[in-house]
C-alpha cells in the first residue's frame, strides 16, 4: 500500500504542480520590463520586485529576464525608455510613478502594462475604472490622494503646534499634484496653512529651500515620487538643519533619516504588481484584471531624527506606528 | 467437421444444438452477472453520490466555519471597544483602544464609535484623518439600531468604486451607555482564508453574499471585477440552483466557466453562502472509476461465460455429432463402423446401443443374403430349414439316395423359332409360374433349368419321407397343370406337349459354382436316367424307373411299359408309367423332338 500511496501522491503532485506553476513552460523565457523615473536599483528596480517573481517560482536567467530602465530624474526620457523595452520584446512592462505610467500607456502599444505608485489611475484617466481597466493597463492603485489629508493630520498630532506646512511635490506629475490638492483641502478644513512648493527639476529644490528659509514653515510634507526621492537627502538635511518636522509617504524614507512616513505598504504593492504581471505572463489580458488597492498601510517614525530636532513624540503617535526606529 | 466418407451429410440445422446450449449456458452465467453488476453499479453510484454530497457538504460547512471564524475574530476584537461606558473626556482613551485594535486587525479600514445616546463620538480611519466628537446623530443608522437589538450586526457587502469589497460590522455593548462600534472591514483580506481552502485535488472555495455577489474568491480579480462580470452571473446561478434544488450539492459552471460540483453552507450573521467547488471530472472520478470497474468485471464475466458456454456446449454436442456421423455410416450400410464415445454418460450408452444395432443389422443382412442364395434352388420352406440348421451343413457334399425329376415341353424349340419373342417369353412365364407353385408345394430342390427344361431333386438336401411317391405326385400335378395350359396353347395353334421323367438312386449332392454364384446339384447315374426317361416320355406321360416304381408300389396303379433302350445305357432299361386316366391322343411325332441331355 505504501508504494501505491506514494505513486498516487506523486501523481497527484504531478497534476497539481502545473496548476500552481502554470507558467512552467520552462523553455519559454519571459521578459519583464521595469521602468522607473528615479535612480537605478531603487524603487521597482531594486531587489524587492525581483524577489516577488522568484518567490512565485521563476528563476532569473532561466525562465525570466528583467529589462531595467531608469530615467534618473529625467522624466522626458521615459517615452524613449518605454520604446526601448518594447524594442526588447518584453512580455510585460511594470512602471512606477504616474509619468512612467503615462509614457507606457502612450508608447507601449500592444505590450501589457502594470502600473504602480501612480496615484489614483482612475482620477488621472490612466484606466477607465478599477473593476474594468480596459485597454492594456492594469496595476495597483493607491489611496494616495486621500492619504495626504491623513498625513497632515498625523503631522498635526505629532506636533500639535504645527500650523503652516510646506508641501514639496513634483508639479509635473498629475498624480502628485492631486495629492497636493488633497492636502490643501484638508488644511483648509483643519484651519492650517499650506505653503505650496511645487518642483519640476532637481534645481527647483534650491528655490524651494530658499522659499522656506525666507518664510519658515512649521513642518514639511514631501509628496513622494521619483523626483523627490532623488532629492530626499537634501530635503532631510534641510529639515534637520532647520529643525523642521517632516512627513513622507513611504517607510523607506524614514529608514533613510526622515522623521515620519505614512502610506501604503510598498512591499505589498510590488507583490501585487508582480502577481498581476505573472497572470499576464500566463495569458491573462490586462484589461480584464481589475486594479487592486493596497490593503496594508505603514506608519513609520524615526525617534533618532525626532531626538535630533528635539521633538517629543506623543504616545498616541508611537502607538499607531508600525515601524519605530530608535 | 465432416469426414470425406460422410456420404449422408445432412444440411446444417436451422437452430443447431450447439447454438442453443451455448446461448443457454452463456445466459446462465451472464444474466445473473449483469443483474448483479447493474444493481451494484446503481447502488454504488448512489452511495458514491451520497458520499460525494456528504463530503462536499462537510467541506462547505468547514469552509463556512473558517469564514465565520474570520468574521468572529473581528467581532470579538470589536467587543473590546464597547466594554466601558462613554463619559466626557474618555474620547482619548477610547481612541487609544481603537488604534491598538486597528494595529491588531489589519482588515479594519475604519472604526466609528457611537455613545449611549447614538451620537458619533469617534471616527478612526486608516485613510482619512481621525475625527473626534463629530456629534453626528447616528440614531437612524441601521447599524446602530440593529446592533443594539442583536448585539452584532453585519451590514451588506459594499463595493468601493464597484470593485473593492467592504462590509460594516457593528457591535453593541451590554449596556446602552457603552455605545456601539461600527467598523468597516476590507473583505479582500478574507482572501488569506479562502485561498487556503482546498477541496479535493483542485477544488476550492468562494463566498457569495445574500444578493449572490462574489465576496471572496481565491482569484481576487474575480471579486474586484464587480457584479456585471459574466463570472459573477455564473456564480449567482449556482447559488440559485443550490437554493432551488435543496440538495447537498449541485452541478454547474464556476467562475472560470468550468463544469463543477458545488456545495453550499450558509454563514449565519452576514447571511453569506460559503461555496466549495470541485471540477466535475474530479468529483465524479470515483463514480466513474467504479463504473469502469463494474463494466470491466461484466466484460470479463461475459468473456468467461462465453468461453465456458463454448466448452460445455462443445462437450455436449461433440458426442452427438459423433453419433450423427455414426448413424449416417450405419445408414449407408457400413455396419463395421464403430461409434467411439467415452463420455461415461447416457451418450456413451447410446453409442453402445448404436454399435449393437449395427452388429445386429450386419448379422441380419448376412442371414437374409444367405437365405436369398438358398432360395435360388431351395423352396422357401426348405431354405429356412437349411438356413436355420447348423451352418448349412446340409448343403455339404455327400452321397445319398435321391429322387431326380426331369420335365420339359415338346415342340417348344420349333415354336420358339417361329413365334414372336413376346409370345415365347409369355408362354414360358405362364409355364414356370405354374410349375413354381407346385415345386414349392412339394418342397423340391431346383437344381437347374434351361429354356423349357427343369431338373428337380427330392430327399436332398433335406430328406423327406417317401421321396419317390412324393416325386410322382408332384409329376402328376405338374402334368395336370401344364396339360391345362397346353389345351389353351393348342387352341392358339401351338403344337406343344409336356413330358416328365423320374428316377431314384444314389447320387453325390452338394454345391458347385464360385463365390456369389453357386448352385446345388446332384451327380450320378440316376440323373442321366431321369433325363433319358424325360426324353423318352410322350406328351402327358410320366416315365418312372424301376427303383422308384418299386418304392411307390401299387399306390398309383403303375404299369410297366417294358424296357426301353436309352442313350448312354448299354442295357435296356425297364420303364414304368402311371396308367392313363383318360385317352390322350398325343401325336407320336411330338415325341421325336430332340432334347438336351441334362446333368451330363
Amino acid at each position: 500500500m505504501t508504494f501505491h500511496r506514494r505513486t498516487f501522491i506523486a501523481a497527484a503532485a504531478a497534476f497539481a504542480l502545473p496548476a500552481k506553476l502554470a507558467f512552467a513552460q520552462l523553455d519559454k523565457v519571459y521578459r519583464v520590463g521595469l521602468v522607473f523615473a528615479g535612480a537605478p536599483d531603487t524603487g521597482i528596480l531594486g531587489p524587492g520586485m525581483v524577489s516577488n517573481f522568484t518567490k512565485r517560482g521563476y528563476v532569473v536567467g532561466q525562465n525570466i529576464v528583467f529589462e531595467r530602465r531608469a530615467a534618473q530624474g529625467k522624466v522626458d526620457r521615459l517615452p524613449e525608455l518605454v520604446d526601448e523595452l518594447v524594442a526588447a520584446h518584453v512580455d510585460v512592462i511594470i512602471t512606477s510613478g504616474y509619468p512612467t505610467a503615462l509614457a507606457a500607456k502612450q508608447r507601449a502599444g500592444e505590450t501589457p502594462v502594470v502600473v504602480t505608485n501612480s496615484g489614483d489611475p482612475v482620477a488621472t484617466h490612466l484606466v477607465e475604472s478599477l473593476a474594468h481597466p480596459g485597454g492594456n493597463i492594469t496595476g495597483v492603485s493607491e489611496v494616495a490622494t486621500e492619504l495626504s489629508a491623513k498625513r497632515l493630520a498625523l503631522l498635526k498630532e505629532a506636533v500639535p503646534s504645527v500650523h503652516s506646512v510646506a508641501v514639496l511635490w513634483n508639479a509635473d506629475d498629475l498624480g502628485m499634484t492631486l495629492r497636493y490638492q488633497a492636502a490643501e483641502t484638508e488644511a483648509k478644513r483643519a484651519g492650517m496653512l499650506i505653503v505650496p512648493l511645487g518642483v519640476h527639476a532637481p534645481d527647483d529644490f534650491d528655490t524651494a529651500f530658499a522659499e522656506m528659509t525666507k518664510t519658515p514653515p512649521d513642518a514639511i510634507m514631501m509628496v513622494t515620487d521619483s523626483l523627490t526621492i532623488l532629492n530626499r537627502k537634501r530635503v532631510m538635511q534641510y529639515a534637520d538643519e532647520h529643525r523642521l518636522p517632516a512627513i513622507y509617504e513611504f517607510a523607506s524614507l524614514v529608514h533613510d533619516g526622515g522623521l515620519m512616513a505614512y502610506g501604503p505598504d510598498i512591499g505589498e504593492i510590488y507583490d501585487r504588481a508582480a502577481g498581476l504581471a505573472g497572470r499576464i505572463l500566463r495569458g491573462a489580458k490586462p484589461g480584464d484584471l481589475p486594479l487592486e488597492l493596497p490593503t496594508r498601510f505603514q506608519f513609520a517614525i524615526n525617534l533618532k531624527t525626532a531626538k535630533a530636532i528635539d521633538l517629543k513624540i506623543p504616545e498616541s503617535i508611537i502607538l499607531q506606528a508600525d515601524d519605530v526606529i530608535e | 467437421m465432416s469426414e470425406p466418407g460422410d456420404a449422408l451429410r445432412s444440411p446444417r440445422p436451422r437452430r443447431p444444438l450447439f447454438q442453443k446450449y451455448f446461448l443457454v449456458l452463456f445466459a446462465a452465467v451472464v444474466v445473473p452477472l449483469l443483474v448483479n453488476g447493474a444493481s451494484e453499479a446503481w447502488f454504488g453510484y448512489r452511495d458514491q453520490q451520497t458520499s460525494l454530497g456528504q463530503r462536499l457538504h462537510v467541506e462547505a460547512v468547514s469552509a463556512g466555519g473558517k469564514i465565520r471564524g474570520f468574521l468572529e475574530d473581528i467581532t470579538d476584537q470589536l467587543q473590546w471597544t464597547v466594554q466601558l461606558p462613554w463619559v466626557s473626556g474618555s474620547e482619548d482613551q477610547h481612541r487609544l483602544d481603537v488604534l491598538r485594535l486597528m494595529r491588531q486587525v489589519p482588515a479594519i479600514v475604519e472604526i466609528t464609535l457611537v455613545d449611549g445616546d447614538d451620537i458619533e463620538r469617534l471616527h478612526v480611519s486608516r485613510v482619512d484623518p481621525d475625527v473626534i466628537n463629530s456629534g453626528i446623530d447616528r440614531r437612524a443608522d441601521p447599524a446602530v439600531q440593529d446592533a443594539r437589538t442583536a448585539h452584532v450586526w453585519y451590514g451588506p457587502a459594499t463595493f468601493y468604486q464597484g470593485s473593492e469589497p467592504h462590509m460594516q460590522i457593528a457591535v453593541a455593548g451590554t449596556r446602552k451607555a457603552n455605545g456601539v462600534t461600527i467598523a468597516v472591514i476590507n473583505l479582500k483580506l478574507i482572501w488569506d482564508v479562502v485561498s487556503a481552502i482546498h477541496v479535493g485535488r483542485s477544488g476550492d472555495a468562494f463566498v457569495l453574499d445574500k444578493a449572490g455577489r462574489l465576496v471572496a474568491h481565491p482569484d481576487i480579480s474575480l471579486v474586484l471585477r464587480g457584479a456585471d462580470d459574466p463570472a459573477a452571473g455564473r456564480l449567482k446561478s449556482l447559488l440559485q440552483a443550490m437554493t432551488a434544488g435543496g440538495g447537498e450539492f449541485t452541478a454547474g459552471r464556476n467562475a472560470e466557466d468550468a463544469s463543477v460540483i458545488a456545495a453550499m453552507a450558509t454563514i449565519p450573521g452576514p447571511n453569506w453562502a460559503a461555496f466549495v467547488e470541485e471540477p466535475q471530472a474530479e468529483a465524479f472520478a470515483p463514480i466513474r472509476a467504479s463504473l469502469w470497474r463494474t463494466g470491466f468485471l461484466l466484460l470479463a464475466g461475459a468473456l468467461f461465460a462465453a468461453g465456458l458456454g463454448f466448452l460445455l456446449a462443445r462437450r455436449m454436442t461433440g458426442p452427438i455429432r459423433v453419433l450423427e456421423r455414426g448413424a449416417a455410416q450405419i445408414g449407408a450400410g457400413n455396419f463395421d463402423h464403430k461409434i467411439e464415445i467415452s463420455t461415461g454418460d447416457e451418450l456413451q450408452r447410446l453409442a453402445q446401443r448404436f454399435n449393437e444395432m449395427a452388429a445386429g443389422l450386419a448379422e441380419s443382412r448376412e442371414r437374409s443374403e444367405r437365405i436369398a442364395r438358398l432360395k435360388q434352388f431351395l423352396s422357401p420352406q426348405v431354405a429356412e430349414i437349411v438356413e436355420g440348421s447348423d451352418r448349412e451343413a446340409l448343403l455339404d457334399s455327400h452321397r445319398t439316395e435321391v429322387v431326380v425329376l426331369f420335365c420339359d415341353l415338346r415342340g417348344f424349340t420349333s415354336f420358339a423359332g417361329a413365334a414372336e419373342p413376346d409370345a415365347v417369353m409369355g408362354l414360358l412365364q405362364e409355364y414356370y409360374e405354374a410349375l413354381g407353385v407346385i415345386i414349392t408345394r412339394y418342397e423340391a430342390t431346383l437344381t437347374c433349368f434351361m429354356a423349357d427344361g427343369l431338373m428337380l431333386l427330392l430327399n436332398a438336401p433335406v430328406p423327406c419321407p417317401d421321396p419317390a411317391e412324393r416325386g410322382l405326385r408332384m409329376a402328376l400335378d405338374m402334368q395336370a397343370s401344364v396339360q391345362g395350359m397346353i389345351a389353351g396353347w393348342r387352341a392358339r395353334g401351338h403344337a406343344i406337349g409336356f413330358g416328365v421323367g423320374l428316377a431314384k438312386g444314389p447320387a453325390t449332392v452338394g454345391r458347385i459354382g464360385y463365390e456369389g454364384r453357386s448352385d446345388y446339384t446332384a451327380i450320378g447315374n440316376v440323373v442321366n436316367l431321369a433325363a433319358r426317361m424325360c426324353a423318352a416320355a410322350e406328351d402327358g406321360q410320366v416315365l418312372i424307373d424301376a427303383v422308384a416304381a418299386a418304392e411307390i408300389g401299387d399306390a398309383f396303379g403303375l404299369i410297366s411299359l417294358g424296357t426301353r433302350t436309352l442313350r448312354g445305357f448299354s442295357e435296356p432299361v425297364p420303364v414304368f408309367s402311371v396308367a392313363p386316366q383318360e385317352d390322350s391322343a398325343a401325336p407320336a411325332d411330338l415325341l421325336l423332338v430332340a432334347k438336351p441331355v441334362l446333368g451330363d
